[in-house]
């Protein structure tokens, strides 16, 4: 939903780090992207393509990987994957904060990130 | 390769550096959000954020929550739009602080948006922080403000698919009200099924059925909101 700030953030970020090492050229920036943000990769990589042309990140590859939400049950300790109600009406499953195995409140732990993980880059 | 000779490197150009960088994006907004709810806590503001679909009636229910509060706490509300201060002066007409937060083309307050906003307000005089976000469901659950709780506003004429259209905003929510409950019948709409849509997808959250012109519900959710 907010690719193109969030992609802006994310080409002034590798930027400034490159020019922290006095780089030639970005080769590779590795992001992660969790599940649970309202962040789609397909125009995150549509943006990066148009923002960093004409700056050393020009066609450097972008890796991105997801990351699937994980939460935690704060009655039986359970920590792993959502409860997803899965109605044929939906279409895609909901994932909800009841526990799967207790039907507790879960709260969540992975799945919220946008990291850059690390950056190539030629010196 | 010849016997004897190792595998050998070589450096197209200069030399390649890999470096770990562990920036996360989002957890700049998360900060400041932080930064935010610590502002308001040491002069003692309770926040609270409003978010909803457009037209829901979240500045009606803001408009009836101060009727029913302004005698116990000193309120003020941000208003976040993309244009006009047309809420913003609804607002101030009930005689409490109010501040325009036009995002542009944003569509979502974020913690830096609210930071600004919190120094324009002698926050000394204030109990009770409002911040209504820009109507929408989707992109303010992404954004923290560093309130302490969090009402989401939706309303039976958006249909009876509104909530699991929109999962994840109810994720983040402490109070959830269902308004304009007077026009539940004509629009064919179940107010009871959209109350348990809700509860399905959190089970902690407390769901309201509000009617925001006649005032109906508006005292239950001020109670759900710990007010």
């Amino acid at each position: 939903m907010h690719e193109y700030s969030v992609t802006t953030q994310i080409v002034e970020n590798v930027l400034k780090e490159a020019e922290k090492h006095s780089a030639k050229r970005v080769a590779e920036v590795r992001l992660i992207l969790g599940s649970l943000t309202f962040l789609n990769p397909e125009q995150v990589r549509f943006w990066y393509k148009i923002l960093t042309k004409d700056t050393i990140m020009e066609r450097s590859r972008l890796r991105i990987k997801r990351k699937g939400g994980t939460v935690r049950c704060r009655k039986c300790g359970y920590e792993g994957n959502f409860n997803y109600e899965d109605d044929p009406l939906y279409h895609v499953p909901i994932p909800t904060l009841s526990c799967p195995k207790c039907g507790g409140i879960v709260e969540i732990v992975e799945g919220k990130e946008c990291t850059i993980k690390s950056v190539k880059m030629v010196v | 390769m010849r016997a004897g000779v190792r595998d050998v490197v070589k450096a197209e150009e200069g030399e390649i550096y890999d470096i770990e960088l562990d920036a996360d994006i989002l957890k700049a907004n998360e900060r400041l959000a932080e930064e935010n709810k610590k502002t308001l806590r040491e002069h003692g503001v309770k926040a609270v954020d409003v978010m909803g679909s457009i037209g829901s009636g979240k500045t009606s229910l803001i408009e009836k929550m101060i009727g029913i509060l302004k005698g116990r706490y000193r309120i003020a509300v941000f208003k976040g739009d993309l244009t006009t201060t047309i809420d913003a002066e609804a607002i101030a007409k009930h005689g409490v602080e109010s501040v325009a937060i036009n995002t542009g083309k944003e569509c979502h307050l974020d913690a830096n948006l609210v930071s600004k906003a919190l120094r324009r307000i002698d926050l000394n005089k204030v109990d009770l922080l409002f911040i209504e976000n820009v109507g929408n469901l989707i992109c303010p659950a992404e954004f923290a403000l560093g309130a302490e709780k969090r009402i989401v506003v939706i309303s039976v004429t958006e249909g009876p698919y509104m909530v699991i259209k929109h999962p994840f905003i109810f994720m983040d929510a402490d109070v959830v009200a269902i308004n304009k409950i007077d026009l539940a019948e004509a629009m064919g709409v179940d107010v009871d099924k959209l109350r348990r849509d809700v509860k399905s997808i959190n089970s902690r959250v407390m769901s309201v059925p509000t009617n925001c012109k006649s005032g109906e519900g508006v005292s239950e959710v001020v109670e759900a909101l710990g007010l």
